[in-house]
């Protein structure tokens, strides 16, 4: 426990940003937002950020605070997962911090679709079990613990209900490998099998909004 | 670059199968990964085959870019200038064999005198702009070195000034203007002749005969200018004109660059219309394009040398009709790229102004030509394509004439067919570097399997290896 709280300490240390309250967003930077998010973002992350392809993560209703968070990653490469890589370090750069308050806001306002629903449904099953109570004896925490009940995320860890299985289980398996540097979550998917992976993104993308 | 490559041995050593045609260009660069700061499969599957958020970037102007530049704005933030930091220049470089399953027979009569097949080093050298100009606009140049001609010359152009605006129900409509020099270069899909399969092929090979106007004959010769819109990413339209600009003409009277008058042959009548229409819609990891397009190109013939042909009145032309459809499928996962399209172009050729010399048998002929083509890639390694085509149309000695000895280019029967298929295989060591075995096979070549020049070459006898070594950076 004493390494969770310490954990989550330096977590919030990652993720935590200034987020953009909806009253401190200006209606210029609003508008900046929009066009950006119509014309380019939605081009792989879909519209309204709700991906088409399981290669992008939906974006719709992620909290605003992860988002912000992770386009500052890919500004400084702090974040090297490999679509982070070739995609999104390319994407963010010329974005400046208003922009990136803007768009946090947009997609955090939007309404997430359904997710993918596996038709395995004992994965599913082991994916929640995973999800809820953890795996004592690999010393995995419940995932629930930090990123909510219903996996819709809170200020500071991202909504993982409705992601694609297949953007779920590459971050997973970044975090595992340490190509993505998270300290917190490389502690716990080093407890995760590679079925143990799998379960959980199918349970965690069967969640509706 | 590796010494080996250098060892035509090991290039020769490369061989397998092979392919046909014009040496096409590639439309993807470097200079975009520069400009954006993406890697290559952010917008291909494998160069230079888009995907759809290239296809994108494309429609919106190549002008999406991720580098500090300078700029300057208006006292009202309007943006007067966006130079990028680093101009958005790339190399390509194919170095490649070939090797006919007959030989040509040698010029000067006497065989054995030619070199067994061509080694081309470079076959092309190309030096590409390709990114942005100025606030909203941006550009596709190309200046390509080829070993046939020797020099340096301008190939493929696309300028274009493109905007995207969000409608009310928060869906993209982008709109634009190119600038382009060959019909459908401007266009989005792989599926159109321009930047259509194979993307690379030999030249020193046989060519056919017979193909249609809007399939490539007019590149480089010609100016177009086009307006289109992308509507929600999925419906494409643009309506366009093309007039004759080729490259080294001069009037006779002044020497000046212009105007091109009757001592050029085949200069465009007036402007020549364009339209393109397409659907694209995307599902899971799929996209399904099918569409439309076509020209109408009225060529003046322009003055014949030999005084015993009658003169041509003025005005009076040789029409070509063309209509095509087209349709590209792709699915891009994490490990397997799968993609097929094609192409249909039929063509309806008016042909007055050869009917009036009598260099052709039919005042009108009917052309059409076909071709299908699909590419898989397992990890964006290792991959490859196979393809069938198809040319046939009407009968007319004429226009497709015999001729002297030794023949292969010509049709003892006036008869345009050629068909055949081709298979490619790819290896991609490196996102931007890719080696090719190419192999073409004709069931058919210029109206005929055997003896198709009534000089004894059989159409199998053009079947075609070809290696390339792709290099673009």
């Amino acid at each position: 426990m004493k390494y969770l709280a310490a954990s989550m300490v330096l977590l919030s240390g990652f993720t935590c940003a200034r987020a953009g309250l909806a009253d401190e967003v200006s209606p210029e930077i609003r508008s900046a937002a929009l066009r950006v998010a119509v014309t380019t973002c939605a081009t792989c992350h879909g519209p309204q950020g709700n991906s088409i392809s399981p290669k992008f993560p939906r974006l719709a209703g992620q909290s605003a605070a992860y988002i912000t968070a992770q386009m500052k990653n890919f500004k400084n490469h702090a974040r090297g997962d490999a679509d982070a890589v070739g995609y999104m370090w390319g994407m963010a750069a010329p974005v400046d911090d208003d922009l990136i308050v803007g768009l946090a806001d947009y997609y955090s306002k939007q309404k997430p679709a359904a997710g993918e629903k596996s038709s395995d449904a004992a994965a599913i099953g082991r994916g929640k079990a995973i999800y809820t109570e953890g795996i004592a004896a690999g010393g995995v925490p419940p995932c629930a613990s930090c990123h909510g009940a219903s996996a819709a995320g809170t200020a500071d860890f991202p909504r993982l209900a409705g992601q694609t299985t297949q953007y779920l289980v590459k971050q997973l398996r970044a975090f595992h490998t340490n190509l993505r540097d998270v300290a917190v979550m490389h502690g716990v998917t080093s407890g995760l099998s590679a079925e143990n992976i799998n379960d959980v993104a199918a349970y965690l993308a069967s969640l509706g909004p | 670059m590796n010494g080996r490559i250098y060892n035509w041995t090991f290039t020769a050593a490369l061989f397998a199968l092979a392919s046909i045609g014009w040496a096409p260009t590639a439309n993807a660069v470097p200079s975009f990964a520069r400009q954006t700061g993406m890697a290559c499969e952010a917008c291909h599957t494998i160069y230079p085959e888009l995907n759809h958020f290239g296809r994108v970037f494309k429609a919106n102007g190549y002008t999406l870019d991720n580098l500090k530049g300078v700029r300057d704005i208006t006292g009202e933030k309007q943006e007067m200038l966006a130079l990028t930091g680093l101009p958005p220049i790339s190399l390509m470089v194919q170095v490649s064999g070939t090797w006919l399953s007959k030989q040509i027979p040698d010029s000067t009569g006497i065989d054995g005198r030619a070199q067994n097949g061509t080694i081309a080093f470079p076959q092309q050298i190309s030096l590409f702009y390709a990114g942005k100009i100025a606030p909203n606009v941006g550009g596709f140049i190309q200046l390509t070195y080829g070993n046939d001609s020797g020099t340096f010359g301008i190939d493929n152009t696309d300028l274009r000034y493109a905007n995207a605006v969000v409608l009310p129900n928060e869906q993209s409509l982008i709109y634009g203007i190119s600038l382009n020099n060959n019909p459908t270069v401007q266009d989005l899909w792989n599926s159109t002749p321009a930047f259509g399969f194979p993307y690379a092929g030999s030249n020193a090979n046989v060519s056919p005969l017979a193909g249609t106007q809007i399939d490539g004959a007019l590149g480089q010769d010609v100016a177009g200018v086009s307006v289109y819109a992308f509507w929600k990413e999925a419906l494409y339209a643009e309506l366009g004109v093309y007039r004759s600009a080729k490259q080294g003409a001069s009037n006779p009277v002044t020497g000046a660059a212009g105007p091109l008058d009757g001592s050029i042959s085949n200069v465009v009548k007036g402007s020549a219309p364009y339209f393109r229409l397409a659907y694209e819609h995307q599902w899971g990891r799929n996209s399904l394009e099918a569409g439309v397009y076509g020209a109408n190109f009225k060529l003046l013939p322009g003055a014949n040398a030999d005084p015993t042909v009658p003169v041509v009145p003025a005005g009076v032309t040789n029409e070509f009709k063309d209509f095509a459809q087209d349709f590209q499928y792709q699915y891009i996962g994490e490990q397997h790229l799968f993609s097929l399209a094609g192409t249909r172009i039929h063509e309806k050729m008016n042909l007055d102004a050869s009917s009036f010399t009598g260099e052709v048998a039919n005042a009108t002929n009917d052309l059409t030509t076909w071709r299908i083509w699909g590419t898989y890639y397992y990890k964006r390694k290792i991959g490859g394509t196979i393809g069938a085509f198809s040319t046939a149309g009407s009968m007319d000695a004429g226009l497709y004439g015999a001729g002297a000895a030794p023949g292969v280019v010509t049709s003892a029967n006036g008869q345009p067919d050629t068909k055949g298929w081709i298979a490619e295989l790819n290896y991609v060591p490196w996102l931007n570097t890719k080696l090719s075995l190419q192999y073409t096979a004709y069931t058919k070549f210029n109206g005929g399997k055997d003896d198709y020049d009534g000089f004894g070459r059989n159409a199998s006898d053009n079947n075609t290896i070809y290696a390339l070594v792709w290099f673009t950076y």
